[in-house]
């Protein structure tokens, strides 16, 4: 039997991938003597409150700015390495230039596509493995923002613990791992830092659970921490819901947290991580329009303002000179924030 | 499929146990839990929050496991709990969403049911390969919800296509002064009555009706299929339904309705994933949970309590290890080399020596592990569910017995 749920969990992995080739929605054209851009969205695509959200209004404000024309696929999950690779051949194929591939899925894709078409610049978000002559990496300075928000949840603890709830345990996540951990230790160094991820790769769901987001949390407020800081995508309703019910603090991630959730939730929010993918797309085109496309590894840090802190709903406002003191610092290269754990 | 194989043994004789039984194995739980937090200092392991954690893991997958359970009883292999679950989370949402918390269960269970039509109309109308329309249904609606919630959630206030608003919350139950009164007894560490206090605190604090509602599910299966006449005739159809039909019962009318009752309650699992365990319908949100649920069904032998014990199993070494995961598990496997050194001891007096040494074996090593690391790094702690269902079922597997006829293929007429 156990062979058996193996053989239907795998053959429901492979189905699925051949099933679907990812629904593909043009949004229409700009003015026509601009850029043609192609966007390949990660698993959500445009609507889900997260990074492909961000990216996507980064394009939205090129396409009205610069009047480039846009083609938009996305990801569907489960799909295997060869619809990453059609799809972004399939852009190539028809004139688009430069391609845009959002999420870190699509490394090992970007990186043989882009070999096949040496005349097409190819852009991937948050990956700095895909190299080429033709290949932009905008990656960014996790770390740095999450160093800030860190440093915020120590400013408001009242019982001198925090916490850290990973989605799933890649070196990505734990750059704000990394970077939370310094930020709450250079305000406070006796401070304790609990920290989990709900998943360990390759199972993903950690990002999508927030069943487990929520018990993690649970334990960590249980505990005796009064500040949770999440970097779980869609597992971090859970992680606010938990804080809602302990009557403590979270600390959202990606994009203005507050913004986003049910209303019921917004007095949890003590500030989020913003991760501006928006910037970063709208960067780079700018540049490709003005003929000057960039490649090779580029950093969105502090100073590029590719990552901040939030200051919504207004429970920062009392430490936000200490903050800002912060961000100067690692602007100026006086502090140095860790990428590792 | 090493199930059949299974079947061919000669059943075990079932010891008939009464309640009081079932009762002095909590309480015996209880004190070795204790006994375990007291000797390893893992203070976590009985604490109210852990218990009540652990009651809402639990329960999703206990559904699940019933789901399996009534098809699997009338003879219908169902893998595509999941995605029945898949469609519970949705109807949560969106029903829910719309209509109310008590409409967000019916909606869960109404697509449940959905699920589990095309499941019966499948195996039993069209006599498809039970595992294939199983597959079949996990791939249909996990593409199914993705377009739904697509098509309807996004837009809506904190809603995506990945997700769904906020579903308003179900009641539930909290004693006040009992949880409040006993907070000073569980935090004082009275070796078990603090445990006691921490069960009971867990059970009047924050309790969903859902969750009541989910147990109670366990208690009226178990008198359906064992007490009643409607039960019985169900079973024949999964151990014989041969003979069944030749004594008049209606075996495909049985098996059809069993299927879809089984859909309800994987539904009825979807929905609690997403009303309950969180507050929203998330894509990808029931992470493999049918497929627990249908293994507790497996180590629970068929039968509602041992698949609640399973189901309660997977729940609470889950939750450990997602509270103080390394502390928690750290303490386990203590339990672990004890649990494994008694049953060496046990093999030694049954003069099994091989299978004597091979767990004195494994009982020294892992006690050494414990002995020699603080606590237990975040890979394996997330591995324990697994690690421990794969130990209990290892030990305990010779003697599951399947439904005689469970899996195989039945047309209307085959008694002739």
């Amino acid at each position: 039997m156990a062979a058996l749920l193996a053989a239907g969990v795998m053959s429901l992995g492979a189905l699925s991938a051949c099933g679907s080739s990812g629904g593909s929605d043009s949004s229409g054209s700009g003015s026509g003597d601009g850029l043609k851009v192609g966007m390949a969205y990660d698993v959500g695509g445009r609507g889900d409150q997260s990074f492909n959200d961000s990216a996507a209004a980064g394009l939205d404000k090129a396409k009205k700015d610069l009047g480039i024309e846009t083609q938009e696929s996305e990801a569907v999950d489960g799909e295997a390495e060869s619809a990453r690779e059609e799809r972004l051949r399939t852009f190539a194929d028809a004139g688009y230039n430069p391609v845009i591939a959002v999420g870190f899925a699509y490394s090992a894709s970007v990186a043989k596509v882009a070999k096949e078409y040496p005349d097409i610049d190819f852009a991937i978000i948050d990956d700095e493995e895909a190299k080429g002559d033709n290949i932009a990496n905008l990656v960014f300075a996790e770390e740095q923002g999450s160093f800030l928000v860190g440093a915020a949840a120590a400013l408001k603890t009242k019982s001198n613990e925090v916490g850290f709830v990973g989605g799933v345990e890649t070196p990505l996540i734990q750059k704000f791992e990394a970077g939370y951990v310094a930020g709450a230790k250079a305000v406070k160094p006796d401070i304790t830092v609990d920290t989990t991820y709900l998943s360990q790769p390759p199972d993903f769901s950690g990002f999508g659970d927030p069943a487990k987001g929520k018990t993690a949390a649970q334990g960590m407020y249980d505990k005796g921490a009064d500040v949770v800081y999440h970097a779980a995508g869609g597992s971090g309703g859970g992680v606010f819901e938990a804080a809602k019910s302990a009557n403590k603090l979270a600390i959202g991630v990606d994009s203005d947290q507050y913004k986003t959730v049910d209303a019921s939730l917004r007095s949890v929010i003590l500030t989020s991580m913003l991760k501006n993918v928006d910037v970063a797309v709208y960067n780079y085109l700018k540049s490709a329009s003005e003929g000057d496309i960039p490649t090779g590894v580029r950093r969105y840090d502090l100073k590029v303002g590719g990552v901040d802190y939030s200051t919504s709903g207004g429970q920062v406002d009392d430490i936000k000179s200490k903050l800002d003191d912060y961000k100067q610092q690692i602007i100026d290269g006086k502090i140095t924030v860790p990428t590792k754990p | 499929m090493s199930a059949p194989a299974v079947a061919r043994t000669p059943a075990p004789r079932v010891r008939r146990r009464s309640p009081y039984t079932y009762l002095a194995v909590v309480v015996g739980l209880l004190v070795a839990v204790s006994l375990l937090e007291v000797v390893t200092g893992a203070d976590d392991l009985t604490s109210s929050g852990t218990i009540s954690a652990t009651l809402v893991a639990t329960v999703p997958i206990a559904l699940a496991a019933l789901g399996g359970l009534w098809s699997e009883r009338a003879g219908i292999v169902n893998i595509g709990l999941e995605g029945m679950m898949i469609l519970g989370t949705y109807g949560a949402g969106f029903f829910g969403y719309h209509y109310g918390a008590w409409a967000g269960v019916l909606g869960a269970i109404l697509l449940g049911m959905v699920g589990g039509l095309i499941h019966a109309v499948a195996t039993v109308i069209f006599d498809v390969d039970h595992i294939v329309s199983g597959v079949a249904i996990n791939i249909i609606a996990l593409g199914a919800t993705q377009y739904l919630a697509s098509r309807t959630f996004v837009g809506l206030p904190g809603g995506g296509s990945t997700q769904s608003p906020t579903i308003p919350s179900l009641p539930s139950l909290t004693i006040a002064p009992v949880s409040d009164g006993l907070q000073g007894l569980e935090q004082r560490n009275v070796f078990v009555i603090s445990e006691v206090a921490a069960v009971v605190r867990a059970l009047t604090t924050n309790l969903s009706a859902l969750t009541v509602i989910g147990l109670l599910l366990v208690l009226v299966t178990y008198l359906v299929l064992w007490k009643t006449t409607f039960g019985l005739r169900l079973r024949s159809c999964g151990e014989s339904p041969v003979t069944a039909e030749s004594l008049g019962v209606a075996v495909l009318r049985y098996k059809f309705v069993a299927v879809l009752i089984s859909g309800a309650m994987a539904g009825l699992a979807g929905g609690f994933l997403a009303m309950v365990a969180s507050s929203n319908y998330r894509d990808g949100q029931t992470g493999g949970r049918g497929y627990i649920g249908l293994a507790a069904m497996i180590f629970g032998n068929w039968r509602p309590g041992g698949m609640l014990a399973g189901s309660g199993l997977f729940g609470y070494t889950q939750t450990l290890g997602l509270r103080s995961g390394r502390d928690s598990v750290h303490a386990l496997l203590l339990a672990v080399a004890v649990l494994a050194l008694a049953v060496a001891v046990l093999q030694l007096r049954r003069r099994h020596v091989r299978a004597a040494i091979g767990f004195a074996v494994a009982g020294v090593v892992v006690g050494a592990v414990y002995f020699a690391i603080d606590e237990v790094a975040d890979d394996f702690t997330r591995m324990t569910p697994y690690v421990i269902t794969l130990l209990v079922l290892g030990l305990f597997s010779q003697r599951l017995r399947m439904p005689a006829a469970d899996g195989e293929s039945y047309r209307k007429g085959s008694a002739g």
